[in-house]
């Protein structure tokens, strides 16, 4: 039997306001309009990260386990819990500049020359300027299905 | 006890398509349909573009090289009035090419059913469009 419930707000059982709710690969959400549905945990994003490449520590992240400092301007990332495919979309931008201004430069990621890329791991470079450069803002957002 | 609640399909009761979730703070609430990305694809930009992966996209036209045009299987609402972020990469070494983000080609092709996308890079006396192996791209918005 197809299930619905109408609520305005959702919060954990305590009411106290976190939100901890379990939600079901299948759920579904009204559109912002009103006019369709779509897929809930597929529009979640899985995995995001925030960081300076002076630093394996994120200033911030989401399902993010470790940075790697392969070399200058080139890094790896992994995640705590894997992606069910490699076909996982992340995508980047970044200010292509090791400090408070920007650089017209390239950013990619993932399946770089950086080698290989796991349902966990993916390789990003930053080049600019003619070299590989540690750039201070990088945003990192992945999308696809987890395991 | 925890409680564990099975539905399918969640609905806001003063506005169906509005759904409020609590911060991770714990001290404002933000809305769960706005903070979706309401598409998102991973594909190969070369040849024929086939996605590997893809949510609410439909189909791609290859508009040309580099061109790429997302048809989505649910429009959004207002033309215009959504987000992207894209990115791409190469198998190859790209030393001495700039590559430019994946993003759309110019206002008019940002429509509520489709957005059209360049994948361009600037070498030290060239500029072009290309088929990068990977292409990604990624939207938010408000569908219709």
């Amino acid at each position: 039997m197809t299930s619905q419930l109408n609520v305005d707000t959702i919060v954990d059982k305590a009411g106290s306001g976190g939100s901890n709710v379990k939600m079901a690969n299948t759920s579904t959400y009204v559109s912002d309009g009103g006019n369709v549905t779509q897929n809930t945990v597929q529009g979640v994003a899985k995995h995001w990260i925030n960081y300076d490449m002076a630093s394996t520590t994120p200033r911030d992240s989401l399902n993010t386990s470790s940075l790697v400092d392969n070399a200058v301007g080139q890094y790896f990332a992994n995640t705590t819990n894997a992606f069910s495919t490699l076909n996982y979309c992340i995508n980047m931008t970044t200010n292509s500049y090791a400090g408070d201004s920007f650089q017209l430069g390239p950013a990619g990621a993932p399946k770089t020359n950086l080698g290989t890329d796991t349902t966990s791991k993916y390789g990003m470079w930053i080049y600019s300027n003619g070299a590989y450069v540690d750039a201070k803002y990088n945003y990192l957002l992945g999308h696809g299905d987890l395991a | 006890m925890a409680s564990q609640l099975k539905v399918d399909t969640i609905t806001g009761v003063t506005t169906a398509g509005s759904i409020s979730v609590t911060g991770e703070g714990n001290s404002t609430t933000t809305n769960l349909q706005q903070g979706l990305a309401k598409f998102w694809i991973a594909h190969d930009g070369s040849g024929t573009p086939a996605a590997r992966d893809s949510f609410n996209v439909g189909s791609i036209t290859d508009v040309g090289t580099g061109n790429y045009k997302y048809n989505f299987s649910n429009n959004f609402n207002t033309a215009k009035g959504y987000w992207t972020l894209g990115t791409m990469a190469h198998t190859n070494d790209h030393n001495g090419t700039y590559v430019k983000l994946n993003m759309p080609m110019q206002a008019d092709d940002v429509l509520t059913s489709s957005v059209e996308v360049s994948a361009t890079y600037t070498a030290s006396h060239t500029t072009g469009d290309y088929d990068y192996t990977y292409v990604n791209m990624a939207g938010l918005g408000d569908l219709a």
